[in-house]
């Protein structure tokens, strides 16, 4: 018998003999943008996610083995993102979380349904933490989808609700928006709300994503329409550059802004971004002091931006975790799955579940003002983000879209 | 009345800006000839290097010694690694600075984060300088406009009137002849790269005060400056300038004109028609404002190849 034969049953034998002996780890890979100009967001989310699973892992990790957690760099884009699903579903990986850029979360999960099809008895789950497009629980959602953050209209609404009852809205409102699927979504979430907040909306512009230097030609835009506040999904650069033009140029206009709390925004806009709003999953000036404080010894800092609601949806997955027992024995990723169909998690605001439709997340949403004299203030200023109002999420949530058709497992 | 002076104004600033930081490129790549991808990297690192400085110091002294340190970095990059590959042509010479353009961006975040930092202009230049149709006018922009149009006079003055401009564009024209005349050709081109990379971090000392100071700054410029120095035609400053000036323009009014194709189809009463068809054909201008640059420089390629100044038309 040649050698290579021998071997190779050698090989095999020890394949099957293996998991008799050892209990299968869950594995997780973080898909994330850890290089290029995204990494301010992944590195975040990556943070935030460890963060939970060697809380996990501290706790006796998951079926008898510490958690395996693996970081796969996409490098921001959505061909590095398909590469890296394929290297992390050859290393076995059960869970792919993911969540800086809608492009990118769209690649992954497309790629997680097209190998759930292939491989029934060997599925994966992707956990979105990040990517906010409505497309993902619309047309692309699937079973083994879960959407930990909010979406367009699904922040919109509190944002709207509770600028109008601190009479901050006006009655004359400006939409500027990036011009693709998110900033979209947000014009039509802008425009869709008009009556039910009594406003009107003066104008509407879409533009490039994070090319434009100068905001001052939009500013004399916004100027000429006299509008009282400006609502925008802009984020990084294109908020903070149209914040400071609006500045700059002493208009009295208050911003509703979704990402507002993108760490270096408040120190760069400086006192401009005093009195603007911003709508996010969570607020740190809410949160129990020990949980925020145990944090940042572990990771140098407190959680911000992104990292609530990594915290959030990777928490819920964690305590899904606690209701599954495999005994030592093969991980079966549906029933994880289910758990989480079934699993509330408390967030500190309140509590959160799946929704069964899309596997949208219900969360409370927190509107906050930029304001001095916080608990936390942020990038070494004096302002941070006073939370004015906690909207429940069955308040604020859209209804699922008709698009999603969602297979479940047999 | 207002639309036009506005955008106008705003136009020639974003246009002064856009020549400071392609002013150094313009040097290097029509001085040299070498194709010099990091050059918005040392923009970017002339931001840091300020930001940095004017927290230890003052803004002025961040303002003064951040080009400096870029320019020894930059001279260091063209004698140990540009001068080695510059024999085997051009397409290594681009390889090379792309790939520095990763490393320095990586850099950067392993020192400052992946945040931008909080790089302010000093108070006392943070003030309106005059109040146009009711919206205030920064100062500061005036500022980065002025130390673009003095960059420009000193170096116009500087390479065409004096002797050191004359030896420099001798050394690029005809390298052997100046050598034989005994000039130190590599001297000079150590030289002409130093300073083409300390214009860049002057720019990026005074523009990272006014646009944050992020590790994606190079990325954003990058690609822009290079489209000036082309559209202005290679190494002429002027036609840099002009080149700038027509980008920030075209750009600034681009935004404020919300026309389409459908509304080009109206004039001829196919209006509706075109709006029915939506998508592309609908678009305003202002959705694709930065698209702007580029049309600019493919309808300059395509009438005048050298570019607007260029000396090969």
């Amino acid at each position: 018998m040649p050698r290579w034969i021998t071997t190779a049953a050698a090989i095999t034998a020890l394949g099957v003999i293996a998991p008799a002996v050892q209990a299968e780890p869950l594995k997780i890979a973080i898909i994330e943008s850890l290089s290029g100009p995204q990494t301010s967001t992944g590195r975040l989310i990556a943070t935030a996610a460890e963060y939970v699973i060697d809380q996990t892992n501290a706790n006796g990790g998951f079926n008898g083995e510490p958690i395996q957690v693996k970081e796969y760099d996409n490098a921001g884009d959505t061909s590095g993102a398909a590469t890296k699903f394929r290297e992390a579903a050859a290393d076995g990986a059960h869970v792919i979380i993911q969540g800086a850029s809608s492009a990118i979360g769209g690649q992954v999960t497309e790629d997680v349904r097209k190998h759930n099809i292939r491989n029934p008895d060997n599925p994966i789950i992707y956990i979105n933490v990040g990517a906010e497009a409505m497309e993902l629980r619309g047309k692309k959602c699937h079973f083994h989808a879960f959407h930990f953050t909010t979406t367009a209209p699904y922040r919109t609404v509190p944002l709207m609700q509770v600028m109008s009852e601190q009479g901050d809205l006006g009655k004359r409102v400006y939409s500027i928006n990036q011009n693709y699927s998110w900033g979209r979504d947000m014009e039509a979430a802008i425009v869709d709300n008009a009556d039910r907040f009594d406003y009107q909306v003066v104008d509407k512009v879409l533009h490039e994503v994070n090319r434009i230097q100068d905001f001052s030609p939009f500013v004399a835009r916004i100027k000429s329409e006299n509008p009282d506040s400006v609502i925008t999904g802009n984020w990084s650069n294109d908020l903070l550059l149209l914040m400071k033009a609006v500045g700059d140029a002493n208009l009295d206009i208050t911003f509703g802004t979704i990402f507002m709390d993108q760490p270096g925004n408040v120190a760069n806009a400086g006192d401009v971004a005093e009195g603007h709003y911003v709508a996010h999953s969570s607020n740190i000036e809410l949160l129990d002091e020990a949980g925020t404080e145990a944090y940042k010894k572990a990771t140098g800092h407190y959680p911000v931006f992104i990292e609530p609601t990594t915290l959030n949806g990777v928490g819920l997955f964690a305590e899904a975790l606690k209701k599954v027992n495999f005994d030592g024995g093969d991980i079966d990723v549906n029933e994880i799955a289910l758990a989480m169909e079934n699993t509330t998690f408390d967030n500190g605001l309140g509590g959160m579940h799946v929704r069964k439709a899309d596997h949208q997340a219900v969360i409370p949403i927190v509107v906050s003002q930029v304001a001095s004299g916080v608990k936390y203030p942020v990038d070494g200023t004096e302002l941070g983000f006073k939370p004015i109002k906690t909207v429940a999420g069955e308040d604020a949530i859209y209804p699922a879209q008709d698009s999603c058709r969602m297979r479940r497992p047999k | 009345m207002e639309f036009l002076i506005v955008s106008t104004l705003n136009g020639v600033i974003y246009g002064m800006l856009l020549f400071m930081v392609s002013a150094g490129l313009t040097l290097i790549f029509g001085m040299m000839g070498v194709l010099n991808f990091a050059h918005a990297s040392f923009y970017m690192l002339g931001a840091y290097f300020a930001y940095t400085l004017s927290g230890l110091f003052n803004f002025w002294v961040g303002l003064i010694v951040a080009p400096l340190l870029v320019a020894i970095i930059g001279m260091f990059i063209e004698r140990y690694m540009l001068r080695r590959v510059h024999a085997h042509g051009h397409a290594h010479e681009l390889l090379l600075t792309f790939g520095l353009v990763f490393i320095f961006e990586e850099l950067i975040k392993l020192f400052y984060g992946d945040f931008p930092v909080n790089y302010q202009r000093p108070d006392y230049l943070n003030f309106a300088i005059f109040n146009l149709f009711g919206t205030d006018y920064p100062f500061y922009r005036v500022f980065i406009g002025l130390v673009a149009l003095l960059m420009f006079i000193v170096l116009f003055v500087l390479l065409t009137r004096t002797r050191v401009g004359m030896v420099v564009r001798a050394a690029e024209r005809l390298p052997d002849t100046a050598r034989a005349l005994g000039h130190n050709v590599p001297m000079v081109f150590l030289g002409v790269f130093g300073a083409g990379a300390a214009l860049a971090g002057l720019s990026g000392a005074v523009a990272g005060a006014f646009f944050p100071t992020n590790p994606n700054m190079a990325l954003e410029l990058g690609v822009i400056v290079f489209v000036v120095v082309v559209v202005g035609g290679l190494g002429s400053l002027a036609g840099s300038l002009i080149a700038s000036l027509l980008i920030g323009v075209f750009s600034s009014f681009a935004v404020g004109l919300d026309w389409s194709l459908a509304s080009l189809f109206s004039l001829i009463g196919l209006g509706d028609w075109a709006n029915s068809l939506g998508g592309l054909v609908t678009m305003p201008l202002s959705s694709i404002s930065a698209t702007v640059p580029f049309l600019l420089m493919l309808i300059v390629l395509l009438v005048r190849p050298a570019g607007l100044m260029g000396s090969k038309n």
